[in-house]
């Protein structure tokens, strides 16, 4: 029933990556995040939703995680525990050692701001700001402009829009919105980042490029991925499979041939 | 453009509420209009009242240091009703004020004034002043010291009949007294507080009236007026109610400064009671306003979800949808104030005859309803701003 930072072999970049960290080791001192019998359940008027039954999971620094399973599994919930935009009821879950429980809503959003960028299966991309803005957009009050328009010109161009910089977002496909999007996440130079399908209502084609993106930013910046998906291609990229049915996770496996289990 | 950007770089609180607004142009137009209304109902109501008083005011102006003598009639013992002033009742009022001038004014009602155009004026007042042109000044014409082939007009006299300076007047008194006069003059407007009701009348040569066959030596009222820098009229007013009220009351005196004091108290309640109801249209704004924000924060509830996700407070998203409000309601009064003014300016004109006759505290009442507009819609965008922030990301999100 666990989900651990097995020391994945199959994971190209993770070896190195791990090597700088202080207290590495097998104790998981450098885990991003770290979850303990978390449970999840939802109060709607008398009746209770258990979403999560009690699971456990690790997060390391350029870890890729794919979430599969099927709809109502408890997929989004735990994507929401891990992105600290909900808490626990039972069990804990805790940001590099500290636990979110001790926090306040304003701590969790001050943590979520420094250390997690969020990448949305409809994008959420705000209509009145231009591809450069929305990508500045959780910078935005800071008092940084020139240093956060220089941040955001660069992941733009990163993720190929270096020409559609001054684009609206209804000018944009799908594909280049969710681009945006990634951007977008990266902004803060997050150690974490959480992707609700974001290749959901992408082609093929342009999963790939999200996918080889992902892979970039694992290796160049260390960015350790969770990304929700029903597409087996995606999951079959990844370094580590969790299939949750019902709130269980059913089994944890490399990157396994059973990776379409979702859908 | 740089140099814009780097101001509005440090406002972009600001800079993101008014792309907001401008997504949503019916809608933030319409609540823009609702403060307008707002702003400029207390705005012109205010300004406009405003000068209304102070332009009646005037009218009490010819008459500092002056009290108003009228009969008081009753019941005598056979039942007959007495009272009245006479010449000799005139006579003891100039020996008890020393110091003072007294002046009767003769009116009379059974009169028909005719135009040389053969039309009559039922609602014209006949009446005889000595000392006229004490208490008025011309607007045309000029007002004789001693006169007996002229009358003086009033302005609204004036303007119903048709009736300048050197038209011929005839005047029929009683059935029996008939006589044309040339119009010396036309008297300046007055306005209802006025004393005598100059607008409405036609002043006669005093020694005319006075000296008519049938007259009996009865006045309407008497004006008694003192120099105020040598005399008090309150002095000369209390030996008057000494002298006539003693034994029964058969005066009534009242001085024309508590009479102003009066008016203004009266007019000043007036007005804000208008102001009052004109703030309701402010209220109905606020309504507007706030059913405004209330629609753009479930709108955006998704986007508001991932700002929040992304790292924004609940202060940054309260002080975004307030931003939204309160430039709503600027954007309101800098529309609202210019048109205030400008309706301000044609109701000056209709009641005063001057567009720019605005009063200080008629400008203040402007920049009060400039300043309840802003106040308004902030206020009115603190729930829905409060109730969107308050809302979990994740809720936000589903
Ligand atoms: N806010 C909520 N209130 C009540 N129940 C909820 C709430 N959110 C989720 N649930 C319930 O929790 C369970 C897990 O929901 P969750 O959204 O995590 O599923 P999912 O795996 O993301 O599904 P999908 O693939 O359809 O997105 C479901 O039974 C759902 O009905
Ligand atoms: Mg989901």
């Amino acid at each position: 029933m666990t989900w651990e930072t097995s020391d994945s072999e199959g994971a190209k970049p993770t070896e190195t990556a791990r090597g700088d960290r202080p207290g590495d080791a097998a104790g998981g001192g450098d885990l991003i995040l770290r979850g303990e019998d978390v449970t999840k359940e939802y109060q709607t008027g008398t009746q209770t939703v258990r979403a999560l039954k009690g699971i456990d999971f690790g997060i390391a620094p350029s870890d890729f995680v794919a979430i599969v399973g099927p709809s109502g599994s408890g997929k989004s919930t735990l994507l929401n525990l891990l992105g600290l935009l909900d808490v626990p009821t039972d069990g804990a879950v805790s940001l590099r050692g500290q636990d979110v429980s001790t926090f306040s809503d304003a701590d969790r959003t001050r943590k979520r701001k420094r250390a997690i960028g969020f990448v949305f299966q409809s994008f959420y991309l705000i209509p009145t700001l231009t591809a450069l803005e929305n990508v500045e957009m959780p910078r935005m009050l800071d008092k940084t402009p020139v240093k956060t328009r220089e941040r955001a010109k660069t992941l733009l161009r990163r993720v190929g829009l270096g020409d559609r910089l001054d684009h609206y977002p209804d000018e944009l496909s799908g594909g280049q919105k969710q681009r945006v999007a990634i951007a977008r996440s990266l902004i803060n130079d997050p150690a974490l980042l959480l992707a609700d399908e974001p290749t959901g209502n992408l082609d093929r084609d342009t999963g790939d490029e999200i996918l080889a993106l992902f892979d970039e930013l694992r290796a160049e910046e260390d960015v350790a991925i969770v990304t929700v998906t029903h597409d087996a291609y995606v999951a079959e990229e990844a370094d580590r499979v969790v299939n949750l049915v019902d709130g269980v996770i059913e089994d944890a496996g490399e990157t396994a041939a059973d990776g379409g289990h979702g859908a | 453009m740089s140099w814009l950007r780097r101001v509005t770089a440090r406002f972009p609180t600001v800079v993101l509420a008014r792309r907001n607004l401008s997504r949503a142009s019916a809608r933030t137009t319409l609540a823009v209009v609702a403060i307008v209304i707002g702003v400029v109902a207390i705005g012109t109501i205010g300004a406009g009242g405003e000068a209304f008083k102070q332009d009646q005011m005037e009218a009490y102006e010819g008459f500092g240091g002056t009290a108003t003598v009228s009969p008081v009639y009753y019941q005598n013992d056979d039942g007959d009703i007495v009272g009245g002033i006479s010449d000799k009742d005139v006579s003891r009022m100039r020996q008890v004020t020393s110091g003072a001038t007294v002046h009767p004014v003769i009116q009379r009602w059974d009169t028909v004034v005719r135009t040389s155009s053969g039309e009559t004026s039922p609602s014209a007042q006949v009446k005889g002043l000595a000392a006229l042109g004490t208490f008025y000044e011309a607007q045309s014409g000029s007002i004789p010291d001693s006169w007996r082939q002229q009358v003086v007009v009033g302005s609204r006299f004036a303007d119903n009949n048709d009736v300048e300076t050197g038209d011929q007047l005839t005047v029929t008194i009683n059935g029996s007294f008939e006589r044309t006069f040339r119009v010396a003059a036309v008297l300046e407007p007055q306005g209802f507080a006025d004393q005598l009701q100059a607008d409405r009348s036609v002043f006669l040569p005093f020694d005319r009236l006075s000296q008519l066959e049938d007259s009996e030596s009865e006045y309407g009222s008497v004006i008694v007026r003192v120099d105020p820098q040598t005399a008090s009229i309150d002095e000369a007013a209390e030996s008057l109610e000494t002298e006539f009220n003693t034994r029964r009351r058969t005066i009534a005196v009242s001085e024309v400064q508590e009479q102003r004091e009066r008016f203004g108290q009266t007019f000043e309640m007036i007005n804000q009671f208008l102001i009052g109801v004109g703030s309701i249209s402010l209220l109905v704004a606020a309504v507007t306003i706030a059913n405004t924000m209330l629609m753009t924060a479930i709108e955006r509830e998704r986007e508001i979800g991932v700002m929040r996700a992304v790292g924004y407070p609940k202060r940054a998203v309260v002080s975004l949808l307030l931003a939204e409000a309160t430039i709503l309601g600027l954007v309101g009064a800098a529309i609202g104030v210019p048109l205030a003014l400008g309706i301000g300016m044609g109701l000056n004109q209709f009641l005063v005859g001057d567009p720019l006759a605005f009063t200080a505290a008629g400008l203040r009442y402007v920049g009060l309803g400039a300043l309840f507009g802003v106040l308004t819609s902030l206020f009115a965008g603190v729930y829905p701003a409060w109730k969107s922030a308050n809302k979990r990301p994740v809720e936000a999100l589903e």
